[in-house]
């Protein structure tokens, strides 16, 4: 996986697996902190306490038609190397939150990447969900909630390509505000950057 | 179209639409989007399909999503159902992505060359 927004769609598909309905997906970023954290909570069916240890492991799943599980192992992976951490944890009541740290300014800190991306292709799911999302850039927030939406949507249905292409602009557009103009960082798949956010190029790329 | 005040226009346009049109040949496209998909690219190759299919402007194409189906040597998969027939591609990019939309969905043709079967 090259951006962190992949991963973290790999997580809400973890918990649409499990049974979600709700989905509460946050991203922090605080470049003068040095800390880009991002955390999925959900209300699925949730994970057993003595189950989290043997997550990292690549051989562990509880799925009864495979024999692997790399989600977990690789986003470790993407954690480790550049010393950020990992937590997994049973929520009270019902479901999982996975919070995962990131030092900002480490060189080999994986891009942060398309996030409308991995929302707008997270709302294609069979999985009727309500899904929240805040994103903090410093001081300010940016906050989507698939709920509102919906309610303005009336009957023409979230998951309408012609909606999705709109919440993605949408989104791009909401996401590079709050950011200040700078785009999200992204890598393309050929491992160049595309996104500018050091210092030294300040025009945010045109669409 | 990016403000929220655009949504409402685009409401109204879509719920005329719905009310025109017939639901008899419904076709679904399916991508898989296991940790084995979303690393061989399935996230991109969904979002070229949400695009394609919203600017050739589609009708009675339901977009769906399903976990890793065993097959991850192939990944990115899309299959594409219609009543009983079925079809899967594999190895699905970008550039693929836009042409099964213009050749599958657009002119009815399974391009079998980067089909498996099932």
């Amino acid at each position: 996986m090259e951006e962190l927004s992949c991963h973290i769609l790999d997580l809400a598909r973890n918990s649409l697996e499990a049974g979600a309905t709700g989905l509460e997906i946050t991203i922090t970023e605080n470049p003068e902190e040095n800390l880009l954290e991002f955390q999925v909570r959900d209300n699925g069916r949730g994970i057993d306490e003595k189950d989290i240890p043997r997550l990292m492991d690549p051989f562990f799943t509880t799925k009864q038609c495979k024999k692997v599980g790399l989600g977990i192992p690789l986003l470790l992976h993407a954690i480790k190397t550049c010393g950020g951490t990992l937590k997994i944890k049973p929520l009270p009541e019902k479901g999982t939150e996975v919070t995962a740290c990131f030092p900002y300014h480490h060189l080999d800190r994986a891009p942060l990447g398309d996030l409308p991306g991995t929302l707008s292709v997270l709302l294609t799911a069979e999985n009727y969900v309500d899904l929240l999302y805040r994103h903090k850039y410093k001081q300010d927030t940016f906050i989507f909630d698939t709920k509102e939406l919906r309610s303005q949507l009336g009957e023409v249905p979230l998951k309408n390509p012609v909606v999705l292409t709109w919440l993605q602009n949408y989104l791009n557009n909401e996401l590079n505000n709050l950011r200040g103009g700078k785009t999200i960082e992204n890598v393309g798949r050929t491992g160049q950057f595309t996104g500018k956010t050091s210092g030294r190029h300040e025009n945010p790329r045109k669409k | 179209m990016k403000t929220l005040e655009e949504l409402d226009s685009l409401r109204e346009k879509l719920q005329a639409d719905m009310k025109i049109r017939e639901k008899n040949n419904n076709i679904t496209v399916n991508v898989s989007m296991g940790t084995c998909g979303i690393a061989a690219g399935a996230r991109e190759t969904m979002k070229v399909l949400i695009e394609e299919i919203s600017k050739q402007n589609l009708k009675d194409i339901t977009l769906t999503q399903t976990g890793c189906t065993g097959s991850c040597q192939h990944e990115p998969l899309v299959e594409i159902k219609k009543g009983a027939d079925k079809v899967t591609y594999i190895k699905v990019d970008r550039k693929k992505a836009r042409e099964i939309v213009r050749r599958h969905l657009m002119e009815g043709k399974v391009v079998k060359e980067w089909t498996i079967l099932d």
